[in-house]
């Protein structure tokens, strides 16, 4: 009898793996136990051994897809034997159907049966696989779903098919829980409209639709609600974008994100910078940008405020009595934050001309390890593209980072007086499980201080 | 369940020839022909490819590779890209999943590693600890000690490298493990010099004891016997 190989318990947190590499090929032959196909889980690789001797009948997972523990990876053959029609191997039914089932997450499957006009998308989610003949009563489960006999005996009193029945426990096993939830959504569907002989597995789209649907004169769709009919380019995820996704959704559900702002009055500061960066320009051929002044002014507020230049872990907080400052950069192949090492103790024009050479580096894909290590608080800058406010996202685990924005011309009042003044709107955004409310705003208070009175301070500046 | 385990000091040898003898180990203790046993050992520079492993986890050219004769070694253990040389202590359990108290549990046998790690390091005064996702062992946002590991006929081979005192420069060649924006570190980093390796191999003894529950025996290494795959070291 053909033997399934299927994917075994492999570790209580273990639910699914990658087929790594399949060490044998279709019609190749087998001997019990001979390494046969790797399954790789976090930084392990298990080669499985092969169940029985024989030949390798099919390949049903090819390398470089994931399979759930108990899934069917493939089948062996013994002497003489060949596959049965239809695909899995007759040692395993429900483990070869459960193959489908998991293969077709997608609720845009047409199903056969749904209703007039085919729009079945309003209903509940397809769960349930399209089967063929729906009024297969027999209740199909297999010993790698180790049902108990609670359950067992549920699934057996209802007739219910194993296979459309979602398993929350581990490894997808399916709990009592389960069925009777399963049984539960059943009725509902069947009382809600036709009651169909198959039991409780009627079709979701097809119940709740028989009038409204059905108008004497047919209103053409628009165009769409018909999936496919428009249009898409798909691109695979480089690993660049992959990679800030896990960043900031690690970021998002680490930190406790919370933001405050200010507007700070930037006049003197456009002042003194629209003198310095000729100055910079013709005698040390460096570009003045505002975002030198901006770390040199978030470093002395840092100073003073060192638990916005910290990281925790889950019991101890990090000082760091360093100042390396990421600076966002945008690029074409997606967003990097370099780090301007040490600010603290680099000149005006040492840090200018580092977050240049940063720059072009980063767009140009030259950045080294450590140009992209230890930051310890970030600025980002969206005013470059116009932004005149926006929150941004914590560097995780830094635990703040300020989001500086365009500078432009508002009207503000000053002694009773609405005058024109160069403004800018700052926002901190800031990890609040460390990082209080008061030190926060008082920072924040800090950093706008120093950029508003920018002669008070660079005198003594490294 | 509480039979020792023998642990050897291979010195430093070619981390191919290793890869050799870990792969006749594994075959010999499936056999029953040889007991658990935790190898140490040193490499020369390599590069070592696993399952998981991706052509942009290489920084440096190969051409730069090949004149320095630094391999690049695809192997059959979990994971991307690593690198072992001079300095890094290299640990390679070679023992029966079944045999140790959490059985055959993949994940769990990761986590043993890095808590043996850990408790080793906390004898330095490190606090140690994991990064998950990610799997390896780390000081802060550093990784102090990469994780791979492979299983065939559910005997483990491959296992974990400890950076003692490794030339740090030389993981600029690589993106470890496919991580760009953390870094590594090393016990000469961290301590500002090294503790002697015969103590951290004493130390990662008595971890690995602790952890699995099992004596863990220091046993001379016989390279002779070993390549000749002969070896009924014990029971």
């Amino acid at each position: 009898m053909p033997v399934t190989i299927v994917v075994p318990q492999l570790g209580e947190s273990v639910v699914e793996g990658t087929v790594g590499k399949w060490l044998k090929k279709e019609g190749d032959p087998i001997a019990k136990d001979e390494p046969i196909v790797e399954i790789i889980t976090d930084k392990i690789n298990i080669e499985l051994p092969a169940p029985a001797a024989g030949t390798l009948g099919k390949i049903t997972i090819p390398e470089g897809t994931v399979a759930q523990v108990g899934q069917e990876l493939g089948v062996i053959l013994g002497p003489g034997e060949s596959l049965p029609a239809g695909g899995g191997g007759a040692g395993a039914p429900a483990g070869a159907r459960a193959t489908p089932q998991r293969q077709q997450e997608s609720p845009a499957r047409p199903a056969p049966s749904a209703g007039p006009g085919g729009a079945p998308q309003g209903g509940a989610p397809a769960r349930e696989p399209a089967r063929a003949g729906a009024a297969v009563a027999e209740p199909s489960y297999t010993d790698d779903q180790r049902l108990s006999p609670a359950v067992r005996k549920l699934v057996k009193e209802h007739s219910l098919d194993l296979s459309g029945i979602r398993g929350s426990g581990t490894g997808g096993r399916v709990t009592r829980e389960d069925v009777l939830n399963h049984i539960e959504a059943g009725k509902v569907a069947v009382s809600a409209g036709a009651p169909r002989p198959g039991g409780p597995q009627a079709q979701p789209g097809k119940a709740p639709t028989p009038a409204p649907t059905q108008p004497t004169r047919p209103i053409p769709a628009p165009a769409f609600t018909q999936p496919g009919s428009r249009e898409e380019e798909v691109q695979p995820l480089t690993n660049v974008r992959k990679k800030i996704a896990e960043n900031m959704l690690r970021s998002r559900h680490s930190a406790a994100h919370c933001a405050t702002w200010d507007e700070v009055d930037m006049t003197d500061l456009v002042e003194l910078r629209a003198r310095l960066k000729e100055r910079a320009l013709a005698t040390y051929g460096v570009k003045l940008t505002y975002m030198p002044f901006i770390i040199k002014a978030v470093v002395r507020a840092l100073r003073e405020y060192p638990v916005l230049n910290a990281s925790m872990t889950e019991t101890e907080i990090h000082f760091k009595k360093y100042y390396n400052i990421g600076v966002a950069v945008h690029r074409d192949q997606g967003l990097i934050v370099p780090v301007v090492h040490d600010a603290d103790r680099k000149t005006l024009l040492q840090i200018a001309q580092e977050i240049e050479d940063l720059g072009v580096r980063a767009r140009s894909d030259k950045l080294t390890l450590n140009d992209i290590q230890g930051g310890t608080f970030t600025v980002t800058n969206a005013g470059m593209f116009g932004a005149t406010a926006s929150t941004p996202i914590i560097n995780y685990p830094e635990v703040g980072v300020l989001g500086v924005h365009l500078i432009q011309e508002r009207p503000v009042v000053r002694d009773h007086r609405i005058v024109i003044r160069q403004m800018m709107t700052l926002v901190l955004s800031f990890d609040h499980r460390l990082v209080d409310g008061t030190p926060a705003v008082q920072f924040l208070h800090r950093v706008k201080e120093l950029l508003e009175d920018p002669e008070g301070w660079l005198l003594d500046s490294i | 369940m509480t039979s020792p385990i023998a642990a050897y000091d291979l010195g430093r040898i070619p981390y191919g020839e290793a890869l050799e003898f870990q792969r006749r180990a594994v075959s010999s203790r499936a056999a029953g022909a040889r007991g658990d046993a935790i190898w140490f050992a040193e490499h020369e520079p390599v590069l070592t490819v696993g399952r998981a492993g991706r052509a942009e986890s290489l920084r440096a050219s190969e051409a730069m590779l090949l004149a320095r004769g630094v391999a690049i070694v695809p192997v059959e253990r979990g994971g991307d890209i690593t690198y072992h040389g001079p300095g890094q202590i290299v640990a390679y359990p070679i023992l029966a999943l079944s045999d140790l108290p959490s059985g055959r549990d993949l994940h769990r046998y990761l986590r043993d590693l890095e808590e043996v790690l850990i408790q080793a390091l906390a004898a330095y005064g490190l606090r140690a600890g994991r990064r998950p996702p990610y799997t390896g062992v780390w000081v802060g946002e550093l990784k102090v000690a990469a994780i791979g590991v492979a299983v065939r006929r559910w005997i483990t081979f491959h296992g974990f490298a400890l950076n003692v005192d490794p030339d740090l420069t030389h993981f600029d060649w690589i993106h470890p493990c496919g991580i760009r924006d953390l870094g590594v570190t090393s016990l000469r980093s961290l301590l500002g010099e090294p503790p002697p390796k015969a103590h951290v191999l004493a130390r990662l003894r008595e971890s690995f004891a602790e952890v699995w529950h099992r004596p863990v025996v220091e046993t001379p290494w016989n390279a002779g016997e070993e390549s000749s795959a002969r070896e009924p070291l014990h029971a």
